[in-house]
């Protein structure tokens, strides 16, 4: 430990104003940092601070999205190796071919992401923000396994970019960095990451599984016509096994990497409430959202209105990517609602219209990314209108004493 | 009387807790006055180097308020007077004799100050400097005679770390604590408030005291900060004035005005990780005497930062200074900028937060924190939101408070309710602030910014 810490200090001083190296100062102190808490003593009050810092509280977030990524890693094996009839497979079969298929499409995300980031850390002089950490990892685990890496590079480029650094880099950004990435993506190149055929790779020559269509539960539920029986369409779907509640819940399907599993999610929500760091008001309020808009929906005659609209809201709950986007996307704390009455609204609204566009409207096929970055850009009004309301309520308070 | 219960906060336990004893010090042989103490003011000399001065003499006057002056806090010759950068005057050395000879003012009885004129005590606070020891709200800045406070708050109480606690000071002081109440009393037209600690057993003195209205706060720190207390009793509109004073400032106001002359001795707290075990007490010292006299640096740490008031929210200063006029608590404390190996990554048992994302933050919320000034991360954005929230117990939305400051937006701020703080209430806040930021810093350039360009 001494010795590496000499290290450190040894070439600090080429990196320090006047040294060789200083523009590359950022890179310097994301390795010095990243091995050590920095020194850096208080210089005014409060003289003493609390462990915690930006660092340790965007690790939470990764630490949190690890079921998630293992359970994508596997996911992404096990469709493949299944759909593909390639014999011989097991558990550490899956796992390798998932790692084949999912790690180079995260090591892209972080690579070029991390380019753009130290880019504009030595340009403009700030230091390498941690939040990137959570974005480069955000963004492949809403892709398809089958995305081509250069649309990864392209897409996290304009995520950073155009999400995050045109504004002054995280803290600032209006939207949220990898969702905007991805929404990139889905507009510019929509035949790679929607449609039937992305959610799983197929070997071109390979012999599909008998009865395999790549249509995920969205798909299958949105082409119930009026008066048909969703849930006997869902549980009818799929080859081998079937798209039951237990088996969305778990993620066990086609889908992008790290949005099938409702259960990773879940893990991933526990960690996130238990350490402090995502807000559970944003969480349940897109919760409630969803069983508003999914009971509204549901009190539609069956016979005149397509049969997805009598979804129950449990399986709303774990198709699609409302659990990813409602535990990781929503609650970014720099895009969504600051104020407390606010997360509520904000959250609500998210679960709301990500149901509404998801049913209503036959252009999308899923409406949280849609929902998410319609609200980030509305957060900022939500909070206006809750100060406004503090505001009233303070001088009504201040009043009440004037006149005793 | 009321009592009032604040849930939001946290009590923090510093390594460093003083004992409730109080020691003389030694007589000095040379006591410095600071005017730069009083932040803002300029003044202009009454005294030359070689002057014969006694206890209370003045040295010093507001150049824009000539009634306000500094007096001598012992009687001897005007050593030196010393000029900083600027020409600023940085202080004014009175070289000893050791005699008590002082100069008298009228002085009161508890009942003679009830019937006392309000001109004729406030003039009496003036000429000797004592009105400093009242601050007016909103700003904190010390009182002037032109203001109407709509009632004075007196704060009673101690959640910061370290600050006095009121019934070691009141030790022997109950009668001019009364006198100075009943000083305070003739001074507004309302009410005098007198906040006490509902989780302790006070002193009768304290509980007791007359003239005034008597409550308790409990819970957690902030729950002992003045802002608090005013918020829930007399909240601070916009052209609303408020006096406020700490216990220890109305018992020396009491003793002036008990005695006609300027107390010889103070009490001063001195508290912290960096003092030695054993000296962590009350003193007995003298206005302008060395603080080194009562320093006594911790042998286990190498370098100590010496800072006056409580830790959480004083400025820091010279250990070469003197004991200040305003000030009753100095704090110690260790500097630390120990790195910790992989600390975004280790569970981080020994190391204190209120954060839930370390193992200490669900085990040793009460345990006592022995890290010294280590920063614990780099400054970054505001990003987490609604986390100051948890520490501030009044109705504020501090989030938003601290943006319309840094946006300079004067009126968002008023109305987000920056005139019923001071940066002391923000020092909890910026403690947890996992972003690092200077809020106390911030607040104080608020309210700057008001008080520069007008309500």
């Amino acid at each position: 430990m001494k010795s590496l810490l000499a290290a450190l200090d040894k070439q600090r001083p080429q990196y320090e104003p006047g040294g060789k190296l200083e523009r590359l100062k950022p890179l310097f102190e994301a390795q010095d940092t990243f091995l050590f808490t920095p020194a850096e003593r208080t210089h005014t009050a409060p003289h003493a601070r609390d462990a915690i810092d930006m660092k340790r509280t965007m690790i939470t977030v990764v630490v949190a999205l690890i079921p998630a990524v293992l359970f994508g890693i596997w996911n992404a094996g096990h469709q493949y190796n299944t759909v593909n009839q390639i014999a011989n497979t097991g558990f550490l079969a899956d796992i390798i071919q998932g790692t084949l298929l999912v790690m180079p499409i995260i090591f892209v995300s972080y690579l070029v992401g991390g380019l753009w980031e130290v880019l504009f850390a030595v340009v403009r002089r700030h230091p390498i923000n941690e939040g990137f950490l959570i974005s480069g990892l955000l963004f492949p685990l809403t892709l398809p396994p089958t995305i081509p890496l250069w649309q990864v590079a392209v897409g996290i480029s304009f995520g950073i970019v155009i999400g995050k650094e045109i504004f002054g880099g995280s803290g600032f950004n209006v939207l949220n960095p990898a969702l905007t990435a991805r929404a990139f993506l889905f507009f510019a190149y929509p035949v790679q990451i929607s449609g039937d055929k992305v959610w799983t790779a197929v070997d071109s020559g390979a012999t599909t599984i008998e009865g395999f269509t790549g249509a995920t539960p969205l798909a299958v539920a949105a082409m119930v016509p009026p008066g048909g029986d969703v849930l006997a369409a869902l549980h009818a779907a799929d080859y081998g096994e079937h798209f039951t509640w237990l088996r969305l819940f778990i993620g066990n399907i086609g889908g992008s990497i790290g949005e099938t599993s409702a259960l990773a999610c879940l893990i991933g929500a526990v960690i996130l409430i238990a350490a402090g760091v995502g807000s559970w008001r944003i969480m349940l309020g897109s919760v409630l959202g969803l069983i508003a808009a999914t009971s509204i929906m549901n009190l539609l005659p069956g016979e005149s209105y397509k049969g997805f609209t009598q979804l129950p809201f449990y399986y709303h709950m774990v198709i699609g990517s409302f659990a990813f986007g409602t535990v990781f996307m929503a609650t970014d704390p720099v895009s969504a609602a600051a104020s407390t009455r606010g997360k509520w609204i904000y959250g609500f609204m998210i679960g709301f219209l990500a149901i509404l566009i998801r049913v209503a409207n036959p252009a999308y096929p899923e409406g949280m990314m849609l929902a998410i970055l319609f609200m980030n850009v509305m957060a900022p009004l939500i909070d206006h209108l809750v100060v406004k309301s503090h505001i009233r309520n303070r001088a009504n308070y201040l009043r009440k004493f004037r006149h005793a | 009387m009321a009592s009032f219960t604040i849930k939001k906060g946290k009590d923090l336990r510093f390594d460093g807790t003083p004992e409730p004893v109080v020691q003389d010090a030694p007589t000095p042989e040379v006591v410095s006055v600071y005017p730069t103490e009083y932040t803002g003011i300029k003044f202009r000399l009454l005294v030359k180097e070689g002057d014969s001065v006694k206890r209370g003499t003045p040295l010093i006057f507001n150049k824009k308020n000539e009634a306000f002056k500094v007096v001598a806090p012992a009687a001897g010759t005007v050593q030196a007077i010393v000029y900083g950068k600027r020409r600023v005057l940085e202080r004014i050395e009175i070289k000893s004799n050791g005699s008590a000879d002082a100069e008298t003012f009228p002085s009161y009885t508890a009942d003679s100050v009830c019937s006392a004129s309000r001109d004729d005590l406030f003039n009496l606070l003036e000429n000797t400097g004592y009105s400093a020891l009242i601050k007016a709200r909103p700003f904190s800045r010390p009182a002037t005679p032109d203001q109407k406070p709509k009632s004075i708050f007196v704060n009673g109480m101690n959640t910061a770390p370290f600050s006095p606690d009121a019934n070691v000071l009141i030790q022997g002081n109950e009668t001019v604590f009364q006198i100075g109440l009943n000083a305070l009393a003739r001074l507004t037209e309302g009410k005098v408030h007198l906040c006490l600690d509902g989780a302790k057993s006070n002193h009768a003195a304290l509980t007791g005291a007359k003239n005034v209205d008597v409550h308790t706060f409990t819970g957690p720190h902030p729950s002992g900060n003045t802002s608090v207390h005013i918020h829930h009793i007399d909240p601070i509109s916009p052209n609303d004035v408020v006096w406020t004073a700490k216990v220890a400032d109305v018992i020396l106001i009491g003793q002036l005005l008990a005695t006609g002359q300027i107390p010889p001795t103070r009490i001063v707290l001195v508290a912290g990780s960096g003092q030695a075990e054993g000296e962590r007490k009350y003193f007995r010292i003298a206005h302008g005497a060395p603080l080194a006299s009562i320093l006594r640096k911790n042998p286990k740490h190498e370098a100590v930062r010496t800072i006056s008031g409580d830790l959480l929210s004083g400025p820091i200063i010279s250990e070469t200074g003197a004991i200040q006029q305003l000030q009753h608590a100095y704090t110690l404390l260790h500097e630390d900028s120990t790195r910790h190996f992989l600390g975004w990554l280790a569970p981080g048992l020994n190391r204190f937060s209120l954060s839930r994302s370390y193992l200490s933050g669900w085990l040793k919320q009460k345990s006592i924190i022995t890290s010294g000034t280590n920063q614990n991360g780099e400054l970054r954005a505001m990003v987490i939101t609604g986390l100051y929230d948890r520490y501030m117990p009044m109705n504020i939305m501090t989030d938003f408070l601290i943006r319309a400051i840094l946006a300079r937006d004067a009126d968002e701020m008023i109305a987000l309710g920056l005139l019923e703080t001071d940066p002391e209430d923000f020092a909890l806040c910026a403690f947890a602030c996992p972003s690092k930021m200077d809020l106390c810093g911030i607040v104080r350039k608020g309210l700057d910014q008001i008080e520069r360009e007008g309500i």
